[in-house]
């Protein structure tokens, strides 16, 4: 996978939480597992792997192509074989899902949790069963995983806002923002490092209103929000998405020209937003990665060069504009 | 499945004496009735015999695999105890899952933010059901709304409380003796017992499917449900109170589907408001494959603890496989579909 420059991981925070914590908050692991977690042996390049990937829900785009990235990445290592399980965004499914992965004695565990809370302890205790586990995208909730590798959408919030404060708006101006589902950890996250990013400015954030990441809604909502504030100039929104649904909006009320457009994730997909930038439709789009390839080389790490990984692998985001959306888009898709 | 087998053997051959016929028209009445049992007993086989391996281990036959299925197995399980009855009766419950939903919320919300003990948190949520299958059935029966549509709305209900009363987001369970904190006991419905194979779920699935049986077999009541799905007319002429039975039926579904969803929150240790979306479904596959007859009258709480455990154990063996989860969704509909066109088949008696 040619993303690596465009999220070159950057190995924050090897903080020495040493690996073997025992797991004494979680309730279930009353199972064999018991104590606290075993070392995982390695099996160096002569094993062969099967890995257990267990994905929350592939009908979001960004969790297909995580997937995908998954799938190409680990192409390249001759000793791994992956299985994919779709929890299809139910909690429940997703415990299933990893039960059936232990049952069939997976080498090692990928996920991508549905939500927090209910997978901790089935990732505690395959964690405490010896199995590798890196946990990608959303965390679980204590420190029973081998490695969490994610983005930080605060950083990613804060690179738009400083975009918007030094590129689009340099002398002032204001601003409309489209948030991600309420009550969500990425809407909050990308809300408040996007106003870390303009703090100082001369710029006003005159509206914000919730699209729940869908696109639907993020039309309508825009429709809404450029009639109750026609001097709006740039319009924030927390995924591509939204994005492209209020430009629809703007587009539809013939004021599409007077503004400009921002999105998150960037996925290099030709529904996504780096075709969207490059087509002009969106004005900057910001690198949301899936962590898939990386979590194939952390895998390859682990269980065939012996080596240790921090604990937590944070992804570096990556603004795309109308100069380099298609050098990116063709890097990640070659 | 073999039911189908011996039925299109028995509508070829020649006419047989009355004797036999009545001999025979009774064992193929048996099959029909208990189909799920030998569609359980031949699922169950497929996935012994096709069963992964490891080191020659059949991983299907697993005993934690096997205490899997029926600990993921127990929530829908339970719901659908419930639903037999109301379908019994000629009703169907459409809001189960979200009443589910609705009762996970409540149990995380009373424990985590109102500090209410275990046995208040489950009397209240258990009341919350209760009460709720009571409206429905009162709707329904006292006023002769069809239950599909009461239940339709029942379900938008329950969900827009659950989003309401969690604040819209999952309400996550810490256990201890702090403020905030849910008391350790109700985190034993997350554990396994005896030697820690048997999962609580699973036991408490066992002894409402038990209670459930014993009671449809022995009770007046009972005899009341079988009547008034087979002709509400004709048992309200001699003398079925229909509308209490009725009003009973939905409340003992709501009771099981808040129950459900106390487990459903011990499970997985928190209460969110959008979680059973579908389940409701579920909960119906199982009484259809159980072989209980959509238009009431006819069928068994046996035959849906069957026909729960088999969609289980296809659930487990398709996951096993690593089969798409599209391609399962399919499969689990062609045996809806074959389950409930054996039913047309059942010779009427």
């Amino acid at each position: 996978m040619a993303r690596r420059r465009a999220v070159a991981a950057v190995l924050t925070a090897a903080t020495a939480l040493s690996l073997s914590v025992s797991c004494g908050t979680t309730s279930e692991n009353s199972g064999q597992g018991g104590g606290g977690a075993q070392e995982s042996e390695c099996g160096g390049p002569d094993g062969k792997y099967t890995i257990g990937m267990s994905q929350a829900n592939v009908a979001e785009p960004y969790r297909q192509r995580m997937d995908d990235d998954i799938k190409a990445a680990a192409e390249s290592v001759p000793q791994f074989s992956v299985e994919f399980a779709d929890a299809q965004q139910d909690n429940a499914k997703q415990v299933s899902d990893v039960e059936n992965f232990l049952t069939k004695q997976i080498d090692l565990l990928i996920i991508s949790p549905n939500e927090a809370t209910p997978l901790t302890a089935v990732v505690a205790k395959a964690y405490n069963k010896g199995i590798p586990v890196i946990v990608l995208d959303r965390k679980v909730d204590g420190d029973a995983y081998t490695t969490w590798i994610g983005a930080d959408n605060v950083e990613i919030g804060r690179t738009a806002g400083e975009y918007v404060a030094t590129t689009l708006l340099p002398n002032g101006g204001k601003i409309g923002e489209i948030r991600g589902l309420a009550g969500s950890t990425p809407a909050k996250e990308r809300g408040d490092g996007f106003r870390e990013g303009i703090e100082g400015k001369d710029i006003e954030i005159v509206q914000s209103v919730d699209g729940d990441w869908l696109r639907e809604k993020g039309q309508s909502q825009a429709d809404a929000l450029f009639k109750a504030h026609p001097d709006i100039q740039v319009l924030y929104a927390h995924n591509d998405p939204m994005a492209e649904g209020a430009y629809l909006a703007a587009k539809a009320a013939g004021i599409e020209k007077n503004l400009k457009f921002i999105g998150i994730d960037g996925l290099p997909i030709p529904s996504g937003g780096l075709k969207a930038v490059e087509q002009g439709r969106l004005s900057a789009t910001l690198i949301y990665p899936t962590g898939g390839a990386e979590a194939v080389d952390t895998a390859k790490k682990l269980l065939v060069d012996c080596q240790d990984v921090p604990k937590e692998q944070t992804l570096e985001t990556e603004l795309i504009t109308i100069d380099n959306a298609a050098t990116v888009y063709n890097e990640a898709n070659s | 499945m073999t039911s189908e087998v011996t039925t299109k053997q028995a509508g070829a051959e020649p006419e047989p004496p009355p004797q036999q016929r009545k001999q025979r028209r009774e064992f193929v009445n048996a099959l029909f009735r208990f189909q799920s049992l030998f569609g359980l007993v031949a699922v169950f086989v497929v996935a012994v015999v096709f069963s992964p391996r490891h080191n020659g281990e059949l991983l299907f036959l697993n005993a934690d695999n096997l205490a899997n299925v029926v600990r993921a197995m127990s929530e829908i399980g339970i719901m659908a105890v419930g639903m037999t009855f109301v379908i019994l009766v000629g009703g169907i419950d459409l809001s189960v899952g979200a009443v589910l939903g609705l009762a996970a919320v409540g149990s995380a919300v009373l424990m985590v933010n109102d500090d209410f003990g275990v046995v208040a948190t489950v009397v209240i949520v258990l009341a919350i059901g209760l009460f709720f299958g009571f409206l429905q059935g009162m709707a329904s029966a006292l006023f002769g709304i069809q239950a599909f549509i009461v239940t339709l709305a029942g379900m938008q209900i329950a969900r827009g409380l659950a989003r309401i009363w969690s604040g819209g987001q999952g309400v996550a369970i810490a256990y201890g003796d702090g403020p905030g904190e849910a008391p350790v006991t109700f985190s034993l419905l997350g554990e396994r017992t005896f030697n820690g194979i048997v999962p609580i779920p699973a036991l408490i699935f066992a002894v409402v499917a038990v209670v459930a049986i014993v009671f449809l077999r022995t009770s007046a009541f009972a005899r009341h449900v079988y009547a008034i799905g087979g002709n509400e007319k004709a048992a309200r002429l001699s003398g079925v109170p229909v509308t209490r039975v009725k009003v009973i039926v939905f409340c003992i579904c709501g009771f099981l589907a808040a129950l459900a969803g106390i487990v459903h929150a011990g499970q997985l240790n928190q209460g969110s408001p959008n979680d059973g979306f579908g389940y409701e479904l579920d909960a119906i596959a199982a009484v259809v494959i159980g072989g209980t007859s959509l238009m009431g009258g006819r069928g068994s709480v046996v035959g849906t603890v069957a026909g729960a455990l088999l969609l289980g154990v296809l659930n487990n063996f398709l996951g096993l496989h690593g089969v798409d989860p599209n391609v399962q969704l399919l499969v689990k509909g062609l045996v809806i579909v074959v389950a409930a066109g054996l039913q047309r088949l059942r010779p009427t008696v």
